[in-house]
């Protein structure tokens, strides 16, 4: 039985920041899911807010190198889908705040 | 699914020439406007000289840059040879050089500078054509950038036989072919692929998600439509289908206005950082460029035509350009020296890595520079014009500045 939790897992994650907005991947909402089987292989779905992200590579093996320091992980798989699109709906309060999406522009 | 690995982006050395040269010959531009009169046609050598400066030197040079780091990202497939862009800024650089001072100084050498630019750009064509054909799905995209590409072999071809008539006299009709050459090379390149290039940039900094693509689907064929039109027209002498193929390219670009709005209102990014606020500028300066081509249409005033094309390369390609820089090289900068660093030690955001307060001042500046100066034109008044410029020129220092500021940044991490 594996010990590693699934909040673990977003917390090891919440370490990469996109260089673009500086914000970390977990709380942009760009993570959709991360499995967690017995023998303590993890399988991450995460999206990107760009098809074009020249960073698709990097980012996600940021990702993977993130998983694999915690303690007894096995072998830690990546997959990017785009469905369901990323939007700004699934980011949280903190980065909509920053980014003005809740609140007004000069222009 | 599609990912930019690491060997299709290419090396930060490969493309950091251009963004210099081409920054150089933008502040060496703007001075140079002090020494033109407003008043002027536009068949006149020294604003002909200057054009080419300013289009090839400056809007080209940093265009292709951009296009090393950008046609994986766009149309989906590594460069053919990448190899190829290092001696393409050269082989631009000293055929502008040769080019301008041929127009203003020496006809005779101008074929020479023709050629060495026809070369450059045909390189830049191979290793793009290549690239193309590595290409699976044919997108809208890739389709435009198809059509851009001929675009410009046919407006280099041409510009490169009326250099031979200035510079060897050989026959040909200048005045029908060199509006043909303009609409060809600004039109149907430099357009088209800002057009292109902005579907892919405005969403991906701005966060736009989910809208309509419509009306830049339509400004993509209408002007592609617009320009073919233009060039068949002069090809066998109809002059209303030179005016109809003008007007089909207006409603283009109002397509493409209407585009811009749709993103603008979609974007999830709110901040006014410099990159925004050129936008902002740049879409506007196209606004009144069409504005002041649609008066000129129906006057036929000339003055009318050099204010509309002095906002749309001032304003529109300028701003585009230099709001672009502030994103592409802190980008390029941060993944060369930083990205290695990733997890091991705290690494710069991007937006750290432009000089805040002198990026403003050169936004002030040159705003001012280019409102105050088209005025000048508007009016024919050259000290209006020169004041303007002065702005400019100021605004341009401190472009140039930012730019070395931003390519120096974390040099000590090599």
């Amino acid at each position: 039985m594996c010990s590693i939790t699934k909040e673990q897992v977003y917390e090891a994650i919440s370490t990469v920041i996109d260089p673009e907005v500086g914000f970390n991947l977990v709380e942009m909402g760009l993570i959709y899911d991360a499995i967690v089987e017995e023998s303590c292989n993890v399988k991450v779905v995460m999206t990107l807010s760009t098809r074009g992200c020249p960073l698709h590579q990097m980012i996600t093996q940021w990702v993977r190198e993130a998983v694999e320091r915690i303690d007894g992980v096995g072998v830690v798989e990546v997959e990017v889908v785009w469905e369901p699109a990323w939007n700004i709906s699934m980011a949280a309060d903190n980065v909509k705040a920053a980014l003005g999406a809740g609140g007004t522009a000069m222009w | 699914m599609f990912s930019i690995s690491k060997e299709y982006a290419p090396p930060f050395e490969m493309i950091a020439p251009f963004f210099k040269v081409g920054t150089f010959f933008y502040l060496a531009g703007v001075i140079f406007l002090l020494f033109l009169d407003p008043g002027s046609s536009y068949t006149d050598m020294h604003i002909v000289g200057w054009a080419h400066w300013f289009l090839l030197g400056f809007v080209m040079m940093i265009i292709f840059g951009a296009m090393a780091q950008l046609v994986p990202v766009v149309v989906e497939v590594g460069h053919f040879s990448v190899d190829l862009y290092l001696i393409i800024w050269p082989l631009l650089m000293a055929g502008t050089m040769i080019m301008s001072a041929g127009f203003v100084f020496a006809p005779g050498i101008l074929p020479y500078g023709g050629v060495l630019v026809l070369v450059a750009m045909v390189i830049f064509l191979y290793d793009t054509t290549m690239t193309l054909k590595k290409v699976q799905y044919i997108s809208l995209t890739v389709k435009t950038v198809a059509a851009a590409n001929l675009f410009l072999l046919s407006g280099i071809i041409t510009g490169f036989v009326m250099s031979l008539a200035i510079g060897e006299g050989i026959s040909v009709d200048i005045n029908k072919w060199l509006s043909v050459h303009a609409v060809l090379v600004l039109g149907g390149y430099v357009t088209l692929t800002i057009i292109g290039l902005s579907l892919i940039l405005l969403p991906m900094f701005g966060l736009s998600h989910g809208f309509n693509e419509t009306p830049i689907n339509r400004a993509f064929k209408l002007m592609i439509a617009g320009v073919l039109g233009y060039f068949f027209s002069a090809l066998v002498g109809i002059e209303w289908g030179n005016y109809l193929s003008l007007v089909v390219m207006f409603v283009a670009v109002g397509f493409y206005l209407q585009q811009i709005v749709v993103i603008y209102k979609t974007r999830a990014r709110k901040e006014n950082d410099i990159w925004a606020k050129s936008m902002f500028f740049g879409y506007g300066s196209l606004f009144a460029a069409l504005a002041l081509g649609a008066l000129w249409f129906l006057t036929g005033a000339e003055r009318l035509l050099l204010d509309a094309a002095w906002f749309l390369i001032m304003g529109f390609f300028t701003f585009l350009i230099n709001g672009h820089l502030y994103k592409i090289i802190p980008f390029l900068v941060w993944f060369k020296r930083y990205s290695p660093l990733v997890g091991k030690e705290r690494v710069p955001m991007l937006h750290e890595m432009y000089p805040k307060k002198e990026a403003e001042y050169e936004f002030i500046f040159s705003a001012l520079g280019v409102a105050i100066a088209g005025i000048g034109i508007l009016f024919g008044s050259a000290t209006l014009f020169k004041a303007g410029v002065s702005f400019l020129i100021v605004g341009a220092g401190f472009m140039f500045y930012s730019v070395v500021w931003m390519i120096n940044y974390g040099k000590d991490k090599e």
